[in-house]
């Protein structure tokens, strides 16, 4: 396969999977939130219930034991658009992997140019 | 994996940073060094590609759900521990700046646990494994597997320092579900070098042992 093939084929598999991805992808809390929540009497170690009021305890619980408060309003938080639903959630999705392409070949290029 | 805010306090948040300014230094000097302009578009493509991927969370079992990190991947492809730290520390600041996807104070960690860990584990493993096996795929996912497994124990010890997890049931808990997410993390690695080295084997020929 040439260059120019094979890089516009990973382009698309990216996009694919970045189109596919708010449709599939899980909601359930990751490794981290899943052991916080455990640990914060939100659910057990091994059961898939989630208490959710608990949930919510424990998140103000950790503020106050680490005294980090800091917080930023990100403009597509949790990979969403206001008012945008599930088709917002696919434009984040998309527009970071194509500023990850351009921001990595940019960079790439510029750090990479200095040697040649 | 991805530490918010509000899970280290700032005083240790900032010697995370600290900690990953060197290695983020090291990985430029490297892509001055060794990043040929060639390999260029290879290394954005695959961090598109690991940005996409890292948005699809799989279920686990416990109620859990799991994603790619991916700097295994880009380790072994590009050759180097470095182009793993390179591709997710530039993740990271995506995600954290624009997804609110884990911390900014805390970006420093998530630098250090999935960006060196990952790629150096990633690579070091790899190549580790290439010597006993001989086989790329059995030897990706093994490499991919431990580097999630050695991140989230990490990220226990890590928590245990914020005071955020007791020690011992942190590494318990962050070990079962990373026992498992590392599978996630080896099939994907695995999956997408078969694809890269079947359309071109000449990008990995580094990574077949060639020189071996």
């Amino acid at each position: 396969m040439d260059q120019k093939t094979f890089l516009m084929a990973g382009v698309a598999l990216a996009l694919l999977v970045a189109v596919a991805a708010p449709f599939l992808a899980s909601g359930s809390p990751d490794g981290l939130e899943s052991a916080f929540f455990g640990l914060y009497g939100a659910k057990t170690l091994t059961g898939s219930e989630l208490d959710d009021d608990q949930a919510e305890v424990a998140e103000e619980e950790v503020v106050e034991k680490t005294g980090n408060d800091f917080e930023f309003a990100s403009p597509m938080p949790d990979y969403t658009v206001e008012g945008w639903d599930k088709a917002g959630e696919v434009v984040a999705v998309v527009l970071g992997t194509l500023l990850m392409l351009g921001l990595v070949w940019g960079l790439g290029r510029a750090v990479a140019a200095t040697k040649q | 994996m991805h530490i918010p805010d509000a899970f280290i306090p700032l005083s240790q948040s900032l010697i995370y940073w600290v900690i990953a300014l060197i290695f983020i230094g090291l990985s430029l000097r490297w892509a001055r060094q060794e990043l040929t302009d060639e390999k260029v578009p290879l290394i954005a493509v695959l961090a598109a590609g690991i940005f996409a991927i890292q948005a699809m969370n799989i279920p686990i079992p416990f109620g859990t759900s799991g994603h790619m990190v991916g700097a295994a991947l880009a380790a072994i492809v590009i050759g180097s521990p470095f182009a793993g730290i390179f591709v997710l520390t530039l993740v990271l600041i995506v995600q954290g700046v624009l997804f609110a996807d884990g911390g900014l104070t805390a970006m420093g960690a998530n630098i250090i646990n999935m960006g060196v860990i990952g790629g150096f584990v990633g690579f070091y493993g790899y190549n580790t494994m290439m010597g006993i096996s001989r086989n790329m795929y059995i030897s990706a996912f093994l490499a991919g597997y431990l580097s999630l497994l050695v991140s989230a124990l990490l990220c226990a010890v890590e928590m245990a320092f914020a005071g955020t997890f007791p020690l011992v049931p942190g590494l318990v808990s962050m070990g079962t579900y990373h026992a498992v997410i590392g599978i996630i993390e080896g099939g994907i690695t695995a999956i997408a070098l078969y694809m890269i080295a079947s359309a071109r084997p000449d990008i990995m020929e580094h990574a077949a042992g060639v020189a071996a």
